[in-house]
């Protein structure tokens, strides 16, 4: 889709609001052409008498009242023109966040997150300023109009040689477009990695403080500090440049008129009002001119700004972007619909086929993986370091979009497995679980009613409980950046009883166990397992899970290397004996 | 307004002053700007005088090419004062940035547990752009226009002294107006700010939870969120804009005020001969021409609004000073330290101790393995030893030294750590594992590397130890973040060793791939390991036991192993008997 047409479609989500915002500023403007006049008739009489004429006292009356018409105009556009702002911003937020959350999970956002936070600040402000050059230039266009009449009546000779800047104006404008283009996209580039490192550097704060390495990394950050200064100088420089161009075109066109007027003096009757008149309004044609030209050099901006955000969509339709949905601005945003456990949910069997995926660039991933999970089983996934464990788990729950392979729940195809795989299907807790600002509860809930939920049940089974009890709000008590931290254990926990509240067919853990002492992580599995109501899909290499398990699937470099029970595993798999061994020589 | 303007005129002379050649030029330019600003309507009053006299058409014609060439200055001084603002603003800027990020990390943690990374994203970068108007802008261009405004009222007085005085009060009662105005309106951009940050933390937090929120089924509940964020966002928003307009609009409307009143009064001069119509259209120009100036100071006095509620958050930041007092001189040792803690007593915050009147001694080169339940308080031990806070009552020896009084940046120096969560920077591999020093030279990374076993990864790297990692480790899985973790701290060369849970994310296989490598660290250094997995503690001299943050067994492995009645012979126990298993089923 091209710019202008994602642009007008943001316009016919609320044209009203566009269209009131777009008169407002065209009377704004427009009301100059009085303005003109009243100069004109002022210094056309004045020195025709030492006497003075009541005509001049009318002028200014008329003068004075159009002022205080354009006043409340102002006001009026004061608050549809920032409405419409907040309008274009919002959607394109909305439907970017929209994208973002269906997207699979582990892949949800291309870059680093602190690029994806300045295309939601930064480039939606670039579209919505669009607008306002946009109105600007309509109105500057009807009082050209108006302007020009009004001159052509008085000299053509002169006028004509007025808009000869504006021509020069809009061919340097075109000329210079392509180059704008390319040092905006490299200094946002530059913003970017910026504004990235900012966000790196505050979440290894405590990394950074252990290592002493303070001072180095500071010293990383004014370098790139530095690229952004040469790139953003270049970037505004240029552009300005071309403001200034177009801002001394007024100059120039104003000598023009003088030099042209000492020509035509003597042959023409021209008043000191029609010079004024001429001079004024050469003013706000330039201006007119100018916003074009930044109109144009503003659009090629903002086609930037979409690329940037399209970007973000991740190969969806340019017209997701700017899909039509209500921002639930007038009235309060509807409950959310909770999808009630049925019969229709129920899992006999899930298999995944030949499962395979790549990380781009690495040539590290999973290969042809087949999986089988039976209803009431607990299937563990084990394997050294870089084996594959967590990325076999994120393809299957479309976290990550597989490369190749087929998922079956029951005899259904799972195409898109990335909405499939949620609760009541199944439920995930990933190995560093992740919470909001927001109380305990809610961080547990995210958004279910809270009176379907079995709180209680999902608290203790997660052995949540007593964490709980100890804090001073209980569950309400506030997480996050206002609220307390919870430490590993407790947030990997927490993070269980929020997978077990959703109560799913299907349970995934990514080594849950990697916060958790001995004792606690017994209790856990040991409650877990009281009702084996689900089925269980495991990330482990503890001792205890896999005597557990139904079914151990060893996976080495992507590739399943060894399956089946734990006895036929110890008898058959070097792999398996290593794995075991490894962690009963250390229990020792 | 004498209190911001205080607080500008610090931070200028700290950010301005190593530029002040630039700054200079600066001036200079824009103080021609002003002059040529001034000639302009001169060169229009001698033309219309000259009109009216009748004069000589070359005379007209050298006013035209005169003003053509005013014109043509114009642009020249205009590109160069953009070239060189922008240059100062962005340098001083940086400057104050990089500051801000040292200031930060110089702050201890719980600092940092208030204050999410989006949030800190938006203090210095968002607060101080709204700075980065004041350095060139607000600072010269003030400057620029009170002295434009000066000037013209100064020649208001020339023209005569009546047009002077009734002027110079339009332009006083202009400015007044303007600034009650801004009075009213600052504390909508407050606002406006406030929330826009706040859209800005819950948006961090969502990006960073996408893998949480999309596989239990929660995105519908994040969009509630964000509707909800929207309608409280709205009126703020049209409440902040409105302000806006209101002082734009008032503003252009007293200016046509004042262009009624100078025409009026130009009308009244000229009726009785007191001056030329040329010089009645020169007042009307200037009056134009004033109203520049009285507008940007009042929207430069904007600016200085929002950089104030900017500046005041920024100063709110370096005010916040670390908690801990880093006045030591003492140097520690190299080598193997040993560790003291005598009677030492912890919060994080009143009332809720973490570590109660814990002592214990570690001898240098001896290596300690710490367990105890989630909670109990082994992470904040560790913390403490890094005097990321320090105790409220008792006291910690590094070698024999109290931590207090050594160089913050000395104890880092000489203890190392390894945590569960290994950060990755979208940088180079080198970086990652120097954490940007470039002092290290690439044999010692890849000795280093090759120690770790973690050489076949980097083989796998297209382009070696300049390869760039993505910041969410993308393409890493946890195991090898933490065998870069380990790199990170052999490369350090600290005297002190600390794992905490550092293999719970490694599986057995690749533990006895780093073994060899663990033993070389530790070897000529003492160590602490703390593990909720007994099988890291296989190779410690002593145990602690912690519970409820005292101390609840503590002594030689042996020793405490074959105690019977001890806590740590019971989890030992059940962790190779695997007791409860047999229970549950």
């Amino acid at each position: 889709m091209k710019t202008y047409q994602l642009l007008w479609r943001i316009v016919r989500f609320q044209p009203w609001v566009f269209l009131i915002s777009a008169l407002f500023t065209a009377f704004f403007f427009s009301s100059r052409v009085i303005f003109g006049y009243i100069i004109q008739t002022f210094f056309n009489i004045l020195p025709t008498s030492r006497h003075l004429s009541p005509m001049l006292w009318e002028v200014i009356a008329l003068l004075v009242t159009t002022a205080l018409a354009r006043y409340i105009v102002t006001l009026g556009g004061g608050i549809i023109r920032p409405l419409s702002f907040f309008i274009t911003q919002s959607l394109l937020r909305r439907n970017m966040l929209e994208r973002i959350l269906e997207r699979p999970g582990a892949q949800a956002v291309p870059r680093s997150a602190g690029a994806a936070i300045n295309c939601f600040q930064n480039d939606t402000e670039h579209v919505a300023n669009m607008f306002g050059w946009l109105y600007a230039a309509i109105g500057l266009f009807l009082f050209s109009l108006g302007a020009l009449i009004m001159l052509l009546r008085i000299n053509v000779q002169i006028t004509l040689l007025v808009f000869v800047p504006l021509v020069c104006v809009v061919v340097i404008a075109q000329r210079t477009q392509a180059r704008v283009r390319g040092y905006r996209q490299s200094s946002r580039e530059a913003t970017a990695r910026v504004t990235s490192l900012i966000g790196e550097i505050f979440t290894a704060v405590q990394a950074i403080q252990v290592a002493g390495a303070e001072a180095h990394v500071v010293a990383h950050f004014r370098k790139l500090n530095d690229h952004r200064r040469q790139r953003m100088i270049t970037d505004r420089v240029l552009t300005d440049a071309l403001d200034a161009i177009f801002e001394n075109t007024v100059g120039l066109g104003r000598g023009f008129i003088l030099i042209v007027a000492a020509f035509t003096l003597h042959t023409t009757r021209l008043g000191i009002g029609d010079i004024a008149l001429f001079i004024y309004y050469l003013t706000f044609v330039a201006a007119f001119t100018q916003s074009f030209g930044t109109l144009i050099a503003q659009y090629n901006q903002t086609s930037v700004s979409f690329e940037r955000m399209l970007n973000l969509l991740h190969g969806a339709p340019a017209g997701r972007l700017v899909s039509h949905t209500s921002l639930h601005l007038r009235h309060q945003p509807p409950e959310i619909l909770l999808q009630s456990k049925t019969e229709k949910h129920r899992l006999e069997v899930v298999q995944a086929t030949r499962l395979s995926y790549c990380y781009p660039g690495t040539g590290q991933g999973i290969e042809n993986i087949d999986l089988c999970l039976k209803r009431g089983t607990l299937t563990v996934i084990t394997g050294r370091v870089a084996a594959g464990k967590t990325t076999l788990l994120r393809v299957l729950l479309g976290l990550l979009p597989r490369d190749s392979g087929a998922i079956h729940w029951n005899s259904t195809i799972i195409n898109d497995p990335t909405t499939f795989f949620v609760p009541p299907y199944s439920a995930y807790t990933p190995q560093v679980p992740h919470f909001f600002s927001n109380t305990l509860q809610e961080n547990i809930l995210l958004g279910l009613p809270e009176e379907t939920a079995n709180m209680p049940a999902a608290i203790h089974t997660a052995v949540l409980e007593k964490d709980v009890m100890k804090l001073e709000n209980g569950l309400q008590t506030v997480i996050g950046t206002r609220g307390i931290k919870l430490s590993g254990g407790q947030a990997q926990r927490t993070a269980i009883a929020r997978m077990l509240v959703r109560d799913a067919e299907l349970l995934v853990f990514d080594d849950v166990s990697s916060a958790l002492d001995v004792e606690t992580e017994q209790l856990l599995w040991e409650r877990l397992f009281a009702s084996r109501a689900s089925t269980y899909l495991v990330v482990s290499h503890r001792r205890l899970v896999f005597q557990h398990a139904d079914h151990i699937i060893v996976l080495k470099d992507g590739k399943v290397e060894a399956q089946g029970t734990l006895q036929t595993l110890l008898a058959t798999s070097e792999e398996m004996r290593k794995l075991w061994q490894g962690e009963t020589q250390s229990e020792r | 307004m004498l209190l911001p303007l205080k607080r500008y005129l610090t931070l200028l002379k700290t950010y301005l002053k190593p530029q002040w050649l630039r700054t200079l030029l600066l001036a200079i330019l824009l103080l021609t700007s002003i002059g040529l600003q001034l000639l302009a309507p001169q060169i229009l009053r001698y033309f219309i005088d000259t009109v009216m006299a009748g004069g000589a058409t070359t005379s007209l014609i050298m006013a035209g090419v005169l003003f053509i060439g005013v014109a043509l200055l114009k642009l020249g001084v205009s590109v160069a004062t953009t070239y060189f603002s922008e240059n100062i603003a962005w340098t001083a800027t940086n400057q104050l940035r990089a500051d801000l990020v040292a200031h930060c990390l110089s702050l201890d943690m719980s600092f940092h547990k208030e204050h999410t990374p989006g949030e800190l994203l938006e203090r210095i970068d968002g607060d101080v752009d709204a700075l980065s108007n004041f350095f060139s802008e607000f600072t010269l261009h003030l400057l620029n226009n009170t002295l434009l405004a000066i000037a013209i009222l100064v020649l208001f007085f020339l023209v005569d002294w009546r047009v002077g005085v009734t002027m110079t009060a339009f332009a006083a009662i202009a400015l007044l107006i303007m600034v009650l105005i801004q009075r009213r309106v600052v504390p909508y951009y407050v606002k406006l700010r406030q929330v826009n940050a706040e859209f800005s933390s819950f948006l961090g937090e969502q990006l960073a939870a996408t893998e949480d929120i999309g596989a239990n089924g929660a995105p519908a509940a994040i969009m509630r969120q964000f509707y909800l964020l929207l309608r409280r966002w709205l009126p703020i928003n049209t409440k902040a804009n409105f302000a806006d307009y209101f002082m734009g609009g008032t503003l252009l409307f007293v200016f046509i005020l004042g262009a009624a009143l100078s025409l009026t009064l130009g009308a009244y001069l000229w009726s009785i001969g007191a001056i030329t119509v040329g010089t009645v259209y020169l007042i009307f120009s200037y009056t134009d021409l004033l109203s520049t100036p009285i507008g940007e100071i009042q929207t430069q006095l904007q600016d200085l609004q929002q950089a104030e509620a900017s500046m005041v958050r920024i100063e709110q930041l370096f005010s916040i000073h670390s908690a801990l007092a880093d006045d030591g001189n003492t140097l520690l040792p190299s080598g193997a330290l040993s560790v003291e803690f005598h009677n030492v007593s912890f919060s994080y915050s009143p009332g809720a101790a973490i570590i109660k009147s814990v002592s214990f001694h570690l001898p240098p080169g001896n290596l300690l393995g710490i367990v105890g339940r989630t909670g109990s308080g082994k992470t904040t031990l560790a913390r403490l030893l890094f005097r990321l806070y320090d105790p409220q009552m008792g006291e910690i020896c590094l070698g024999n030294e109290p931590i207090k009084n050594v160089r913050l940046h000395d104890v880092r120096q000489h203890v190392g750590m390894v945590t569960q969560d290994v950060q990755i920077f979208h940088a180079t591999v080198r970086d990652n594992l120097t954490f940007f020093n470039s002092a290290i030279p690439d044999s010692q990374i890849l000795a280093a590397i090759d120690d770790l076993g973690l050489s076949a990864w980097l083989n796998t790297l297209p382009g070696g130890l300049d390869s760039e990692l993505g910041s969410d480790g993308a393409g890493l899985s946890a195991g090898e973040a933490q065998l870069l973790a380990f790199t990170r701290v052999l490369l350090a060369n600290p005297g002190l060793v600390i794992l905490d849970e550092a293999s719970s994310r490694l599986d057995p296989a690749t533990e006895q791939l780093i073994e060899r490598a663990i033993i070389k660290l530790f070897s000529g250094r003492t160590g602490i390991i703390i593990a909720h997995r007994l099988a890291t503690l296989q190779r410690v001299d002593e145990i602690m036991v912690i519970e409820d943050g005292s101390i609840l067994e503590y002594g030689q492995r042996e020793e405490v192993a074959s105690d019977p009645s001890s806590r740590f012979s019971y989890l030992l126990q059940s962790g190779v008997e695997c007791g409860f298993i047999q229970h549950v089923r």
